[in-house]
């Protein structure tokens, strides 16, 4: 993979350059925590974050996001139609994201951009993102990512992964996207073998740093219902109270539920991030609602992330160990001693149980 | 508190051998620092899992709602008014409860803390008075009543209003405290002010509804933001639509309120929704004499009238 | 909350108060009209991306 060298002293100056043809988010500080913003003119990401409070699946899939909208003013020239809602889809640059959370949009896409589908939302705002990465010379305590599939120096999912060393940033080229960026920034001085080995050494440190790791490798060949049935769920749902923390914060969690407002003649069909946590997402319009209980839809967020996923996509879990979860649940409900207990988990007297 | 843990899980035990109770509903220790998570004990092997410290700033009454089984339930000061409220509001029967009152010191801010440090945290102690903050290449020790939460370093009910027995002795309570200064603050800011305020506070709110889920108060089977038919809010974003859900939550909370923190604390994006509540706390106090989760007696002023009322519109 | 004073106002009136009926609604809708139209708390359309 193609390395140059970003001289600090040419950062600002660099993105200021890219500025002209890309609009810049990154990390801002807000409060107590980091936040994905737009970047003013001349203003730099904050890069001393250990990650932001919020995933980046912000920037490609909004909390809350207009798909259509009509107006029935007869005034207007295009009354009674239902059109597109316009959208900015020009080039930008997100400055700073995590492996992990770069990661989670190839996850994502999995769901977004199927064979069968494609949603052109998603797929718009992806395709005119350029994802420059910062590579975790310190994860965090709550970090996975090499469980997960993903890791502190990966560059799935990102066009350029920046590596800090001191004075300069090693800059990992990694699409013709990152290319792109790179050329507008100005930043062109190509790195030695060095630099490659630099970076190597930095990975294999940062990878020695995380102390958390799960174990995957028996979710695939877990029976679903065994594992549905198993007695853990009551003790593991008992503190949940179900708000969708877990799963707002979550850069690999999808779910939406569409909505219609109107508003005097006019109105808009929106679509709003949904949690599986949430009763309301599963209520039938008879009234019935097949995930009533607390229980259910804790088991129900695991299952999809741990074995549902698992089994249909065959490409791991649905979580790339961002930790975000395990950090902020305020009841603490860990996904990493869940995984364990379903990963782990056999009938007692496994070997002559007698399935009926 | 090691002594504190040493006793409650004495009590656990004593309660479930002996068949008072069918489960203990207290904390056990988190998997990350400063978390404890709230547990359900059911055998007396199982009470030796149970923990007590400066990080159980959940409101165990929030997991009494509409249960059926006799239950022992550790309970802070904060706790066990909500658990008067919540038998006034038959939310669940005094005779179904043991209720183990834990004389409080404060719970400890572990947002604030964590912001404090420089670094991801490892691991925090705490002795008496202090709070030991230790993380790689660093260590910082607090005094405890610095790293208070907002609510707690306000509190006057740091003893349990309801118990069958204690874990140790009452503690002081302080009697002088300006609760409300924040609040003030607030109600002296012009119209606009307040608008810009607010609008600035629920900025980042994602509308998780953690704060709603937390509180023992938010027990309705289906909340007024969650209801379809008729839909009373819209469910995006827009801000408008954030407001009303504060707005509308705080005065379903109105009379009601005990200001626990458990809402505050649960928040992920740190917002203090709290000043909500607490206005109208502050409202019920000085116009009714009135605070949530005192007495079994008393009706709350919003659900009796008195003849003394102090708007004269109704009268 | 951030509205005017003199927007929003209590009142208690009796079925059998029909000229104070008349004179508080008289009242309201002078004070409302000289605030001008609400800017708070009005969505002519959702705020979102
Ligand atoms: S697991 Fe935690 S974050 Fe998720 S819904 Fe339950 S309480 Fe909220
Ligand atoms: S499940 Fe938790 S750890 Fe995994 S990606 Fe989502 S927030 Fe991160
Ligand atoms: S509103 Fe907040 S402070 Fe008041 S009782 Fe509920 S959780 Fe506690
Ligand atoms: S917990 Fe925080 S982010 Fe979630 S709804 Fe409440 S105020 Fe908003």
């Amino acid at each position: 993979m193609k390395v140059i060298y970003i001289e600090k002293a040419q950062w600002a100056s660099g993105l200021e350059k890219a500025g002209d043809s890309f609009r810049l988010w990154g990390p801002v500080r807000r409060g107590q925590f980091y936040a994905f913003e737009e970047l003013a003119g001349g203003q730099v990401p904050a890069l001393d974050f250990r990650n932001t409070r919020l995933s980046a699946k912000g920037l490609v899939y909004p909390q809350s996001e207009k798909m259509f909208e009509y107006t029935l003013d007869p005034g207007q020239p295009d009354h009674d139609l239902l059109k597109e809602a316009q959208k900015d889809y020009s080039p930008r640059a997100v400055l700073g994201i995590r492996p992990c959370d770069a990661d989670a949009f190839e996850l994502v896409a999995r769901n977004f951009d199927t064979p069968e589908y494609q949603d052109p939302y998603w797929l718009r705002a992806r395709e005119a993102v350029t994802l420059v990465g910062l590579a975790c010379a310190a994860p965090c305590s709550t970090c996975f990512c090499t469980s997960a599939g993903s890791g502190p120096f990966s560059t799935k999912g990102l066009d350029i992964l920046l590596v800090d060393s001191g004075g300069n940033f090693l800059a990992q080229v990694a699409t013709p996207k990152g290319e792109a960026f790179a050329q507008a920034a100005g930043w062109r001085q190509p790195a030695d073998d060095a630099a490659a080995a630099e970076i190597d050494r930095q990975r294999q440190v940062a990878e020695a740093r995380i102390d958390s790791h799960v174990a995957t490798e028996r979710l695939r060949q877990q029976d679903t219902l065994t594992l549905h049935a198993a007695p853990f769920w009551d003790d593991v749902a008992f503190a949940c109270i179900n708000c969708g923390t877990c799963t707002y914060l979550c850069p690999t969690c999808w779910c939406f539920d569409i909505q219609d407002e109107t508003h005097g003649r006019q109105g808009v069909r929106l679509r709003n991030w949904d949690s599986c946590m949430f009763p309301l997402f599963t209520l039938h319009g008879s009234g019935h609602n097949p995930r009533g209980q607390k229980v259910q839809r804790v088991r129900q967020r695991f299952m999809h992330k741990l074995k549902y996923y698992v089994d249909k996509y065959e490409n791991g879990i649905q979580c790339v160990g961002c930790g975000r979860c395990v950090r902020h649940c305020p009841v603490n409900i860990d996904i990493r001693k869940v995984c364990e207990l379903m990963n782990s988990y056999t009938l007692a007297g496994d070997s002559c149980a007698v399935v009926s | 508190m090691r002594a504190y843990t040493e006793k409650i899980r004495e009590i656990a035990r004593r309660l479930l051998e002996a068949c008072t109770v069918e489960r203990v509903l207290g904390f056990r220790r988190g998997s990350v620092p400063m978390m404890n998570a709230p547990c359900f004990v059911k055998t007396p092997a199982e009470a030796a899992n149970l923990v007590w410290d400066s990080n159980c700033g959940i409101n165990l009454a929030n997991y009494l709602t509409s249960r059926s089984e006799k239950i022992g339930i550790f309970a802070k000061g904060c706790d066990s008014r909500n658990i008067v409220t919540h038998i006034i509001e038959n939310k669940i029967r005094r005779e179904q409860l043991v209720i183990i009152g834990v004389p409080c010191h404060g719970m400890i801010d572990r947002h604030r803390i964590a912001a404090m440090a420089d670094g991801e945290i490892r691991e925090v102690v705490e002795d008496e008075n202090n709070i030991i903050v230790q993380g790689d290449g660093f260590k910082k020790v607090h005094n405890r009543h610095d790293v208070l939460q907002a609510n707690c370093a306000v509190c006057t009910h740091r003893n349990p209003v309801i118990y069958d027995e204690l874990v140790a002795d009452l503690v002081e309570e302080p009697g002088d405290v300006d609760r409300y200064r924040d609040v003030r603050e607030i109600e002296a800011l012009s119209a606009e002010g307040k608008w810009d305020f607010f609008d600035d506070l629920l900025h980042d709110c994602i509308r998780c509804y953690a704060c709603r889920n937390a509180c023992p108060l938010c027990y309705c089977p289906t909340c007024f933001v969650d209801e379809s038919r008729p839909q009373w809010v819209g469910k995006s974003q827009d801000p408008v639509d954030v407001r009303t859900f504060h707005f509308l939550r705080a005065y379903h909370c109105a009379g009601r309120c005990t200001d626990c923190g458990a809402c505050e604390r649960a928040c992920p994006v740190g917002i203090n929704m709290r000043v909500f509540t607490k206005k109208l706390e502050k409202d019920c106090l000085e116009k009714f004499g009135w605070e949530a989760g005192l007495s079994l007696e008393a009706r709350p002023p919003l659900d009796a009238y008195r003849p003394d009322d102090p708007d004269d519109f109704i009268r | 909350m951030g509205i005017e004073p003199g927007r929003l106002q209590f009142s208690w009136i009796s079925s059998a108060e029909a000229t104070k009926f008349v004179e508080v609604a008289q009242a309201v809708t002078e004070t409302v009209k000289a605030l001008g139209p609400n800017t708070h708390f009005v969505k002519h359309e959702a705020k979102v991306a």
